[in-house]
């Protein structure tokens, strides 16, 4: 006799397993770094890389489930749960947000939903504040990064929880300068069955704050795509899916500039990077194909929890508890 | 409907090289890591000795132990842990390459507003890679 599930109801299990076993994840770090003597961490490197590696590779499957970009999770969790210095954790952060952009970069291109004029114009001064921004966060005290890591962290879950982005926002009148730049473009959507055009408007505003998003990708090693979209999508008016797929484009020139910081300063050890890199790009595409079949607001709302956590910690970090 | 019908000649031909640059990059990246974990060749130091000092500072790190960072690993490649690093280098360097290959096609395209904006995001990518806005030595 054939068993027919409730499609609801696995969808439910299916999520409850998947956010089970990245819970579980960092209870097992906890055990593993809570052995006293100091000889076990260093014969166990490998264990760790392989905990590095489950944990970003479900970090990878969630994060695509949950529509948030990895690297905006893998700092604050990463850093909260193993035993890496802040600098390193940062300078991976910055490698996994980079890698992630550049492999999904090139279709996203071909099918002109990330638009090359709106991310340059906007890559351009957002480069600039990344790398200021890396040099002062590799400057300054760990306490102090840890501390404005858990407020900025605590915020990017608030702003997650009560976001609501606009999918196709109506921009009658594009600004001059927008004009003068040419950003404007037209792209299939698959959803709509239909040719949509669009047009950006206020962007002096949304360059500005290209700044301040620059800045703090490079000072906490964050894919800024948290940030990115809503920028993209609620300050310039751009649809959802250009806003998506540009903001991908976006990271990969301001991580590229941040990144150079972190390698000139020695912040980046292969040995972290490269297993967190692996895992989270074979989270992501896991993730993609398993979007349908989960139940993606439970998963979105208890990574805002993990999110929320996560920064709570970095903050008691910050304060030397 | 044809992926390429909303997308001009300048995003095709960044998405070009991209495609094939992120390939390669993750090929490079992984082997890499696999030579130098696996010790196939010999490193400064020691994995286990890296995994001691990860606790620490990335400057107090480089006073312990000899691990590669910015260019300082260029004189001697065939080391472990210089060819993962090397990895990475190239990983952070594909953006760099992408831009600079557009730069002739929008030329071409007689696109002076983004001609200028390329090549001055370009510059500011290879002054971060050098190290001279970047704090290198």
């Amino acid at each position: 006799m054939a068993i027919v599930a409730n499609p609801g109801t696995s969808r439910f299990i299916l999520s409850s397993l998947l956010t089970g076993a990245l819970l579980f994840i960092p209870s097992l770090v906890f055990a593993a770094a809570s052995v006293p003597s100091a000889d076990s961490v260093q014969l166990a490197w490998w264990i760790w890389m392989a905990l590095l590696f489950i944990f970003t590779f479900l970090l990878g499957i969630i994060a695509v489930i949950a529509g948030v970009g990895g690297g905006v999770l893998f700092v604050p969790i990463v850093s909260s749960f193993f035993p890496f210095h802040l600098d390193f954790v940062r300078g991976a952060g910055l490698l996994v947000a980079l890698s992630g952009a550049l492999s999904a970069g090139a279709p996203l291109l071909r099918k002109g939903l990330a638009n090359l004029k709106l991310a340059l114009s906007m890559a351009l001064i957002g480069s600039v504040s990344s790398i200021a921004g890396a040099m002062v966060g590799l400057a300054m005290p760990e306490k102090t990064v840890q501390l404005l890591l858990g407020l900025t962290i605590i915020f990017i879950s608030f702003v997650m929880y009560r976001s609501k982005n606009s999918a196709y926002p109506d921009i009658r009148t594009p600004d001059a300068l927008s004009s003068a730049l040419r950003i404007n473009g037209i792209y299939y959507d698959e959803q709509m069955k239909k040719e949509i055009n669009w047009q950006i408007h206020r962007t002096p505003a949304g360059l500005l704050l290209f700044i301040l998003i620059g800045f703090m990708a490079g000072m906490f090693g964050l894919g800024a795509g948290f940030a990115n979209v809503p920028v993209f999508n609620l300050v310039l008016g751009a649809p959802l899916r250009v806003s998506v797929a540009t903001s991908v484009f976006v990271l990969s020139i301001n991580d590229t500039a941040a990144a150079w910081v972190y390698l000139h300063k020695g912040a980046v050890l292969p040995l972290i990077a490269v297993p967190s890199i692996a895992g989270m790009m074979l989270g992501t595409k896991i993730g993609a194909k398993l979007l349908t079949k989960i139940h993606t607001n439970l998963v979105r709302r208890i990574v805002i929890a993990l999110l929320a956590v996560a920064g709570l910690r970095a903050l008691l970090k910050g304060f030397g508890i | 409907m044809k992926d390429s019908v909303h997308a001009d000649r300048v995003q095709l031909a960044y998405a070009s090289v991209l495609g094939i640059a992120s390939a390669v990059g993750m090929v490079l990246i992984v082997v890499g890591y696999l030579i130098y974990v696996f010790e196939l060749l010999p490193s400064a130091a020691s994995v286990s000795d890296v995994a001691a000092h990860w606790h620490l500072r990335a400057s107090e790190l480089h006073q312990t132990v000899p691990v590669p960072s910015g260019w300082d690993w260029t004189g001697d490649v065939l080391r472990g842990d210089v060819l993962s690093y090397a990895s990475i280098i190239y990983l952070s360097a594909a953006t760099i390459v992408c831009l600079a290959f557009i730069v002739p096609v929008l030329i071409g395209e007689r696109d002076a507003i983004y001609t200028i904006i390329t090549i001055l995001q370009v510059c500011v990518l290879v002054f971060a890679a050098a190290g001279i806005v970047s704090g290198g030595h």
